[in-house]
This record gives structure tokens, sequence and C-alpha cells, in this order.
């Protein structure tokens, strides 16, 4: 791995840090508060692909792990990662890594802009929602001991504004692409 | 906008036992905790985990401001976990939860960050000798990143500014566009600056 490549991964785990912190944005006709936390998460898989992607939010989830508030609301510590939404922060990891291992598939140099767009859009819908709920959901129910199809239903109210987020980081990844294609170079 | 770590400075018996048995101490409670199923030792437990926060001297307002964001979803699970199983499971539920993250809020209260990094460098040398990590390198990363939070903080509020002063509402992909290219770029800089110095 190159100088470039940890700098990288650095500044991607300061930018998920800043996305965390900057206040909720109210959605209309949703009702829970929009946190820009896992879009940073889908950005970072989208951009830096896979092994970068995964180990930047791994160093996000580090710096709360030893105590800084950088989660949504200036939260950190190892409390969070005990507690009921500990698997979400978890599977943040693998949702980069999987956003950005997908992304690298479905997303040609040569494609044309809508296709890009389509195929950033599938890889953040399935990393950044899905791999991250195959953690944080059944780690819900663990914790809480709920039935598994009630921890379901109660996650069900962030999808619409996750897929907000997939639609504005697919858009975002497409056009900063095209100014800035040596992100592809490595892996 | 600092960047704080939520340690408190002190000199406590909880601030002088070592890093390395706190955060052990820490990772065994956790797997411990969901064995228990008897709410009066998981009473006792939370009883225990409250103490030691205490014992952090921790401020109420710093107290509340890291419990404040758990407790709604703490609230929801607790009313869901009322009405499909009860009351002595949701009770169940709650204290495990409560001694968990009181456990784990009291480590973080007492142990400076830079004690932690250790810890965690410590951590990773088996890792380092099978050659999956280079240690010195996630030092590098972690310390970058600590760096760089308040500089892109800054680019956000720069550009926030930029265009509330051009009449624009606040409008995600407008923002988060500059922002990254903007951090790619310094991304440029630091790299190459590294390299030319080494």
């Amino acid at each position: 791995m190159k100088t470039q490549d940890t700098v990288l991964i650095a500044l991607f785990a300061a930018l998920i840090v800043v996305l965390s912190l900057v206040p909720p944005i109210p959605l209309p006709a949703i009702p829970v508060p929009v946190t820009l936390q896992s879009l940073g998460v889908m950005l970072t898989g989208a951009m830096l692909g896979p092994l970068r992607g995964g180990l930047a939010c791994l160093l996000y989830l580090l710096l709360a792990a030893i105590g800084l508030p950088v989660l949504p609301g200036g939260r950190g510590g190892l409390g969070v990662f005990f507690g009921p939404t500990g698997g979400f922060l978890l599977g943040m990891a693998l949702g980069a890594f999987v956003t950005g291992w997908l992304a690298r598939r479905l997303v040609r140099t040569s494609s044309q802009g809508a296709m890009s767009v389509v195929g950033y859009a599938v890889a953040c819908i399935a990393g950044g929602i899905g791999a991250v709920y195959l953690i944080g959901v059944p780690w819900l129910a663990s914790v809480t001991q709920m039935e598994l199809s009630k921890a379901i239903l109660a996650v069900l109210v962030f999808i619409p504004g996750d897929l907000v987020k997939v639609a504005v980081a697919s858009w975002v990844a497409w056009r900063v692409e095209r100014v800035w294609p040596i992100l592809r170079e490595s892996p | 906008m600092m960047i704080e770590p939520l340690y408190i400075q002190g000199n406590r018996w909880l601030h002088r036992l070592p890093a390395k048995y706190k955060l052990a101490a820490l990772v065994a409670a956790g797997i411990g905790l969901f064995f228990i199923q008897n709410v009066w030792a998981l009473s006792g437990a939370f009883v225990v985990s409250g103490a030691l926060v205490w014992a952090t001297g921790v401020s109420a307002g710093v107290w509340w401001r890291q419990v404040r964001g758990l407790i709604w979803v703490v609230l929801t699970i607790g009313i869901f976990a009322v009405v499909f199983q009860g009351w002595l499971p949701a009770a169940v539920v709650l204290l495990r939860i409560g001694a968990l993250v009181g456990l784990a809020m009291a480590v973080t209260l007492s142990t400076r960050s830079s004690d932690l990094i250790a810890v965690c460098e410590r951590a990773l040398l088996p890792l380092e000798r099978l050659g999956w990590v280079d240690a010195s390198k996630v030092a590098l990363a972690l310390a970058l990143t600590l760096r760089f939070v308040p500089e892109i903080w800054r680019h956000y509020q720069e550009i926030r500014e930029a265009q509330a002063a051009r009449g624009l509402a606040r409008h995600p992909v407008a923002l988060i566009v500059p922002l990254i290219v903007r951090t790619l770029k310094r991304a440029q800089q630091v790299a190459q600056a590294i390299d030319a110095r080494s």
C-alpha cells in the first residue's frame, strides 16, 4: 500500500467523522431525522473501492472505540458497540467493502452517465443498506431479545431515508469520478 | 470545532488501573453478561457499573450528553419488550444494556485515548508478525485523521457559507461534491509531502 492510499484512508475516515457530526437533516414525509453518517460510508466504499473503503470505515470505528466523540450526536466510546445499535456500526465496515466491491464491478470507465449512476446505486443499496442491516438487525434482535421479524419491522422506518442517501451517494460518486478518475488506479 | 476526547482528567484508582486490564475486563463482561438471565444478578451488575461511572468523577452535563443520544433507542426497545414479552424480560434486557453501556463508559472516561491507541498497537503486533498489518501505518492514519477532522469541518462551513451567500438552500449534492473534491486534492498534497520527506 502506497503513502497515497494510507492518506486517502485517513482523510475519508475524517470525512465520515464530519458527515456524522453535521446536524441531522429533516426530510419531508420521513419521520426520523437523517444523519449523513451512512452517506459517508456509501461514498467511501464507492470511491475508494473495497479495500481502502473498508479500512477507512474501520479507522472511523477505531476512533469511536477509543473514546472520541465521532458518532452522530457527539457520542463515542466502547459502550455504543455493546449497545443495541452496535451491529449497525460494525456493519458499516462490511457495507463499505461490499459497496466498493460491487461498484468496481458494475461501473466501468466506459459506462454511460446513466448506467454509472445505476451501477453505483445498486452497489450502495447492497452495501450501504443490505450489508449494514445484515449485521445490525440480528445484533439488535439478540441484544434486546426481540424476535427477528419484529426487529426488521422496527428498522423499516429508516429505509426511506437510506434510499434518499443512496440516490445522493450514487449521483455524487459519478460526478466526482468524472473530475477525479485516478481513484480507480489502485484497489 | 475541536475534537475533544471523552477522557476526564483525574487520578482516581480507576484512572491508575492499566488500560489493558480495563479493556480485558470490559470484553469479558460483554461476553459474560449475555449468559446471565437472572434479573437480580443483572440489577447487581447495573448498580456496579453505575458506581464505576460515578467513580470516574464525570460531571452530570458530560454524562447526559453521552446518554441523551441513547435514550430514544433504549426507550423504544423497552416499550417493544414490555408489549411483546412482558415486564420481566423487558427488565432483563434493559438492565443488561445499561450495565454494558455503563461499564464501557467508565473505561472510556477513565482512560486516555493515547493509552487505548497503545493497547491497540500492541494488540495488532501478532497480526503484524503475520504480515497482515503495518502498525506504524495504522498509527500514521490515526494521527492524520485526528489532524484533518477540523480542517474538513472548516471546508464544510466555508462551502455552506459560500452557497448561502449566493442564496442557495442547503442542498446535499451541491455541498458534498466540492467537499470531496477538496478532500481528494488535500490527500494528494499530503501524500506528496510525506513522500518528499521520507
